[in-house]
């Protein structure tokens, strides 16, 4: 394998740890929606945790082995698509970080009500279904899909 | 230098076949973290096999049949290795993953026995590094 495979390999790595873990960490966030006690909640949202972790890490990999990319295969960094991506992925990790946070307060409001008789609480289940929360963490997977899409077409390459 | 040299009609199919490994990727972690934790959490059960169901499965026919679609319109010459390693993830994964998916629905239903849990702790895991070794293959493809 030459050095240009190496490095699309890992790049690729990257982007499966940043879509493959926005696809679990949807998976426990939809299925803590359709659950009722404070305990069973505090458990998707740990698991979440995982998710998250390896979205963390896979926008640092994919970001690094991308910009070695591009100046290792004769890109240009002015390209629309080099210069798009660039911008998203900062927009996905603003996105993606202000709705991790608003759900880490949400785990943290279940974790005080699971300690406290762990009954359903119609708090919590607005907490979860908050419309901006929602918009802001499954909006950052869309634009990560977006990405995505821009380095496959490549627009003005 | 394929992604530079590539042709416009290959882009929508190769999309959609990345998108697809992507979600089966994911769901399958998600599926094997949940097995594993079902054993401490029997409710989660549940959400395992319905990970398999409404999300596994849609993602590696997605990226099977975006595969194939991708493959039709390539005339890709010899039989690359990387290309072997694609169609036997793909369509013994097929295989092993409604197997698991039987397993996971009788582990909801016999909430006593751990077995089958377990076996689906270990095919998820299984078919998780099948998946992975796909992905080194089609992006790194050594040997071409």
């Amino acid at each position: 394998m030459d050095r240009y495979h190496w490095l699309v390999f890992l790049h690729v790595t990257g982007a499966f740890m940043v879509l493959g873990g926005a696809v679990m960490a949807g998976i426990f966030n939809f299925a803590a929606l359709r659950r009722e006690r404070p305990s069973e909640i505090v458990v998707l949202f740990r698991l979440a945790q995982i998710a998250v972790r390896s979205i963390t890490i896979g926008m640092v990999v994919a970001l690094a082995f991308g910009l070695w990319l591009v100046s290792d295969a004769d890109f240009g960094w002015g390209d629309t698509w080099v210069v798009l991506a660039l911008i998203l992925w900062v927009v996905a990790n603003a996105m993606g970080g202000a709705g991790g946070g608003r759900d880490k307060r949400t785990r943290e409001f279940a974790e005080r009500l699971a300690a406290e008789g762990d009954q359903p609480s119609t708090e919590l289940r607005a907490r979860l279904r908050d419309p901006l929360t929602l918009a802001l963490s499954w909006g950052s997977g869309a634009v990560v899909i977006v990405i995505l899409a821009l380095m496959i077409w490549k627009p003005g390459a | 230098m394929l992604a530079i040299i590539r042709p416009d009609s290959w882009d929508f199919p190769l999309f959609l076949h990345v998108l697809g490994a992507m979600v089966v990727t994911g769901a399958t972690a998600a599926t094997f973290i949940a097995a594993i934790s079902a054993q401490r959490w029997p409710w989660l059960r549940r959400v395992v096999f319905r990970t398999l169901l409404a999300a596994v499965i849609p993602g590696w026919l997605l990226m099977r049949l975006a595969g194939e679609w991708i493959n039709s319109k390539e005339d890709i010459a010899g039989d690359p290795t990387w290309l072997g390693i694609g169609y036997i993830v793909g369509d013994l994964g097929l295989v092993l993953l409604v197997v698991t998916t039987i397993l996971s629905w009788v582990s909801t239903r016999k909430l006593d026995r751990s077995w089958p849990l377990r076996s689906v702790a270990g095919l998820a895991g299984l078919y998780l590094v099948a998946l992975l070794v796909a992905m080194f293959a089609m992006s790194g493809k050594p040997g071409s």
